[in-house]
């Protein structure tokens, strides 16, 4: 069947809010639609919710400070904080801020993410990384071929192309932030670099309902060799920039941003580095690696779909599952699609539901 | 043939990956989804979404692309030709010289006959019917089309809209729907709306959003009679669809019948509008409903514009493969060729020529050793002048944009596919017609 | 067709049988274009609306010319970017109106100016800018309100801070400007037959507060009447707010439901009034 026709999903109805609110003073604000949403009863609207939405007072208590998604009334003497998006309330000691409830990627130091190069200037790079500002690249943030520690000459300068050009993607590190929020990037290490050999894909940066949150390990390396219809031991590479981009590609030996622990130690680095570190030629990738990567990328998508979060733990148990589900359904051929109805089990499998 | 592309960057990497994996031939291809290569991504559709329309319908496709259609109809008065000048505008429309009525227009050249006897002296029956349709223009259709961030004489906008208005008109058929009577007739705007920035190319969307909300479109039914002025049933519910609905088994029986015009005439015409698919090549490979990434390796891509006909009798102006299909009717519209993005794509550069990449010194991939080069990179090249080899060679895993059109076998393969007996066509008519009317 | 007045001041109903401060019944959903920043669809009454965000993003110098843009935070903030399209089937009579239509860019002035004074723009810096795009399906009245409605709750989906919603509403006045009735009395959220009969302005508040961010009148009407109308209206943008805030908050809680999100922690010494 090449083309699925789903009904408009009862989800959205639901969420239809069917309100004739009457601005009547003494008719208060009354709304119903609660009823379609399971919830166990009507509950007044403003306190206890743990959602706080714009505009809403947070506390007048003089000993918070606040933090991101908050604001102050300017000129205002009290210390009222108010919310100022929609989402939950995060306390870090005497710092309230407000999580929106899904936004557009937010750099901070430390992040790695996954980039891809729109221009090309003079002495440094401007990436995508799915933020508010593009970010930047500096030249003298990478590291040159050759293996040797040197300055930036302007040969360099000149072929800035050859290392990186428009359209090529990269894994990187945020270094700095400017005030205005920009990143500026590194990939002064092995683990950095040039990605190929793969495939990319986008997700939601942060909430909306999934996407890629904040981990211990954003690289990590799957085993495929548990399906058996691959034949030695090839594995994979997932890369989940913590902005909601991501890089699965074939894994190999000591390259890689998952080489993390295998990889030289420091005074190796600049040795090795400008091997491949700049190519954009692809190895050769037998069958069954591809057809996992794609199966990586549907658990993904699937995962994302049905507003999960994507982390190492849920993408590897994600995999296991979809090799199981492909087990299974040996008969059938087309086990590697994992959208709609069968992301939906695929996801249901993995929380219980 | 149209630059239709929406700029996309990918890199050679990505570039080189896609079009190996798309290009597989034993397992078939891998696509980045995990789709087989004639599956579509599914998509959400409801129709009647626009209670102040004639039809209305709304498809989105889970990456989030979505299409509303909104059909509005307005009686409009015909020009009526003095007799004279019929005979040469009977020559000028030479499309619509088929001998075909539908069941409606059948019933009303009885009428129309008495007349024109009165008018005329010894007009037969076929004549009548010619200069009926001689009546019928294209202008009756008028059809807009809606991209967020693209002024309205953009070329992919300008080249859409004709794509799909030709599809529409191509057989001649779809304007004869909206004949009321000598003088007036309907006056069809169709207005079609991307409302999602475009993701990918949006015209299989379009073309689907399209045929759903012409299936549900409804026109008030006629009450006056004959060349008065026209008047109609207020009543929606007793309005009539431009397409009528039937039950399968009915449109099956009808058919299979015999092709006796008479016969095909009486039974209601299964026909259906058209829709308008887009089909790509990669390698050996021919792939549907081909995402953003997909389209920026095709080799060739191609848009099929199908319509489901009473009968095969109905010869569009140019090519027509009559299908092989007893269950639908299928024939083909027309083929264009679409300027697949992959062309405007900067190549990959092989490690051997790559100055950043060291390549020419042998610690490099072992592939590279073997594989002949590209003059992409002019230091590199000019370091290694021996390096340097003819631009047509390919290197394994290093992207270059195809070059040349599609093949004709290639061409010939892709329509036969949309076409075949259970083929996708077909597939996608079925899934259509179980949409919900509303 | 003329409005028939008297049948109102009969049974103090109007023509699609509500009373003078109703407003129409409206549904909203968030998020309904997973690929979009934000996104939002609207409904009050016969008029639907679909709103796209794209961004906070950098300025991309190829940015249609049709929009209408407004800096926030005195320039130093992220630059808000609005284009609206009626589509030619919105309307009862087919129309098709260009892009550079001169009421449709009124409407986008201003409501980028509206929003502009309510985003808290300042944390994206002047380089980036938020595009909205806003689509009308079907149009019945309070064109303008619903407009700036619909923004407002994209924008919530994006994400984008405010300091608070920006709702709008109309209020309209029983009786024509030639009338000249002292007795007359407002109404709220017009539909397109009342709109066109009687006299009647758009008033956009910052959330349920009586801050007037935007009025627009177009219409001449009695000084007299005015003030009655804008409270009208202002109690009208109460209740779009209260409106808003649950399809948000509904939506919020559905993520913690399903585990989306993690649940919020409450302040405990939280003193709410």
């Amino acid at each position: 069947m090449p083309i699925t026709i789903l009904q408009p999903s009862l989800a959205p109805p639901a969420k239809l809010r069917d309100a004739d609110s009457d601005s009547d003073s003494e008719g208060g604000a009354d709304l119903e639609g609660d009823i379609a949403m399971g919830r166990p009863a009507k509950r007044a609207r403003t306190q206890d919710s743990s959602i706080m939405t714009p505009g809403e007072i947070i506390t007048d208590d003089p000993q918070w400070m606040r933090g991101h998604g908050t604001y102050v009334i300017p000129g205002a003497s009290s210390n009222t904080i108010l919310s100022s998006v929609a989402g939950t309330l995060a306390k870090t000691n005497k710092l309230l801020s407000v999580r929106p409830l899904r936004a557009r990627y937010t750099p901070e130091i430390g992040d790695l993410v996954v980039g891809r190069i729109v221009e090309v200037q003079a002495k440094r790079w401007r990436v995508d990384v799915g933020g508010t500002l593009l970010a930047q690249l500096p030249l003298s943030a990478i590291n040159l071929p050759g293996g040797i520690q040197r300055r930036r000459t302007e040969t360099d300068e000149l072929q800035i192309r050859t290392f990186f050009s428009e359209g090529e993607l990269l894994v990187a590190e945020v270094q700095q932030l400017y005030n205005d929020g920009a990143a500026v990037l590194h990939t002064r290490s092995l683990k950095y670099g040039k990605l190929r050999n793969g495939v990319f894909m986008s997700v939601t940066g942060t909430g909306g309902g999934g996407g890629v949150v904040r981990a211990r390990r954003q690289a990590f390396t799957l085993d495929i060799s548990g399906t058996d219809e691959v034949s030695g031991s090839e594995k994979i590479d997932v890369l989940l920039g913590v902005n909601g981009y991501i890089w699965i590609s074939k894994h190999i030996e000591g390259e890689g941003a998952a080489a993390e622990t295998s990889g030289p130690g420091i005074t190796r680095i600049e040795e090795s580095v400008g091997l491949n570190v700049y190519s954009s030629q692809n190895d050769i990738i037998p069958v069954d690696t591809m057809r996992e990567i794609a199966r990586v990328r549907g658990v993904v998508t699937a995962l994302v779909e049905n507003g999960l979060r994507v982390d190492e733990e849920m993408v590897t148990k994600g995999y296991a599952e979809a090799v199981e589900m492909a087990k299974e359904e040996r008969d059938s051929a087309d086990t590697l699609w994992l959208g709609g109805e069968r992301g939906k089990r695929l996801a249901n499998a993995l929380v219980g539901r | 043939m149209s630059s239709t592309s929406q700029h996309l960057l990918l890199s050679p990497a990505e570039l080189a990956y896609l079009h190996g994996s798309l290009s597989l031939i034993t397992p078939g291809p891998i696509r980045p989804d995990g789709r087989s290569p004639t599956q579509f991504r599914p998509l959400t559709a409801e129709t009647g979404i626009l209670p102040g329309t004639n039809g209305s319908a709304r498809i989105c496709f889970a990456d989030g692309t979505e299409a509303v259609v909104g059909v509005k109809a307005e009686v409009e008065k015909t020009p009526v030709p003095p007799y004279e000048f019929v005979a040469s505008t009977e020559g000028r429309k030479g499309h619509s010289s088929a001998p075909k009525k539908s069941s409606r227009k059948s019933k009303k050249t009885t009428t129309e006959d008495e007349e024109i006897s009165m008018d005329v002296d010894e007009d037969d029956e076929e004549a009548a019917g010619v200069n009926e349709k001689a009546r019928v223009s294209p202008d009756w259709v008028e059809l807009s089309v809606e991209i967020p961030g693209l002024r309205d004489d953009d070329s992919g906008t300008v080249f859409l809209t004709s794509m799909l208005t030709e599809a529409l008109l191509a057989d001649g058929e779809f304007v004869k729907k909206l004949w009321i009577n000598r003088r007036f007739h309907w006056k069809l705007y169709l207005d079609i709306i991307l409302i999602s920035p475009p993701l990918s190319y949006p015209l299989p969307l379009l073309s689907l959003t399209t045929h759903l909300a012409l299936l549900a479109t409804r026109l008030p039914r006629l009450k006056s009679e004959a060349d008065e002025d026209p008047m109609f049933d207020d009543d929606w519910a007793a309005a009539t669809f431009l397409y009528p609905r039937q039950d399968t088994t009915s449109a099956k029986a009808s058919n299979k019948s015999p092709k006796q015009p008479s016969a095909a005439a009486a039974a209601a015409p299964a026909s259906r509008p058209p829709i308008t698919l887009l089909v790509m090549a990669v390698g050996d490979n021919i792939i549907f409903d081909p995402s953003k990434e997909e389209l920026a390796v095709a080799d060739s891509a191609v848009a099929v514009s199908v319509a489901e006909g009473p009968s095969s009798e109905t010869e569009p102006e140019s090519e027509s493969i009559p299908a092989t299909s007893t269950k639908r009717n299928l024939h083909l519209l027309s083929v264009r060729t679409i300027d697949p993005p992959s062309r405007l794509t900067p190549p990959g550069v092989p490690n051997s020529v790559n100055a950043a990449a060291w390549g020419t010194m042998t610690a490099a991939t072992p592939t590279t050793t073997t594989a002949a080069t590209a003059p992409a990179n002019e230091s590199g090249a000019a370091k290694h002048p021996d390096a340097r080899v003819t631009e047509t060679e390919d290197v394994v895993g290093v992207w270059k944009a195809p070059r040349g059109g599609a093949k004709f076998g290639m061409l010939g393969a892709m329509v036969a596919k949309v076409l075949e007996r259970g083929g996708v066509a077909e597939e996608v008519l079925d899934g259509l017609e179980g949409v919900d009317l509303t | 067709m003329p409005l028939d007045t008297s049948t109102y001041n009969l049974a103090l109903l109007r023509v699609d049988g509500r009373r003078w401060n109703e407003l129409r019944q409206q549904k909203g959903q968030l998020g309904v274009q997973p690929s979009a920043d934000g996104s939002a669809y609207l409904e009050m009454g016969n008029t639907k609306i679909q709103c796209i965000i794209t961004g906070p993003n950098e300025r991309d110098t190829k940015s249609t010319s049709s929009a209408s843009t407004a800096p926030t935070s005195h320039g130093l903030g992220a630059t808000v970017a609005v284009s609206i399209m009626i589509a030619p089937f919105a309307t009862v009579d087919r129309k098709r109106r260009g892009r550079n239509d001169k009421r449709l860019q009124e409407m986008q002035t201003t409501i980028a100016s509206g929003l502009a004074a309510t985003v808290q723009g300042q944390s994206y810096g002047p380089r980036s800018t938020i595009h909205i795009s806003l689509n009308v399906l079907s149009q019945d009245g309070s064109l303008l309100a619903c407009l700036i409605n619909a923004a407002s709750l994209a924008l919530v989906d994006a994400g984008v801070p405010m300091t608070d919603y920006l709702v709008a509403c109309t209020a309209g006045s029983t009786s024509s400007y030639a009338a000249a009735d002292e007795e007359a009395d407002p109404l709220l959220d017009l539909n397109t037959q009342e709109e066109q009969e009687l006299p009647f302005l758009t008033l956009a508040t910052l959330g349920a507060t009586d801050k007037v961010v935007a009025m627009v009148c177009e219409s001449r009407v009695q000084l007299t009447r005015l003030e009655g109308m804008m409270a009208t209206a202002a109690d009208g943008c109460k209740g779009v707010r209260d409106f808003l805030d649950g399809v948000v908050r509904d939506k919020g809680e559905l993520m913690v439901q399903e585990g989306a999100i993690g649940r919020g922690e409450v302040v405990s010494s939280m003193d709410l009034d």
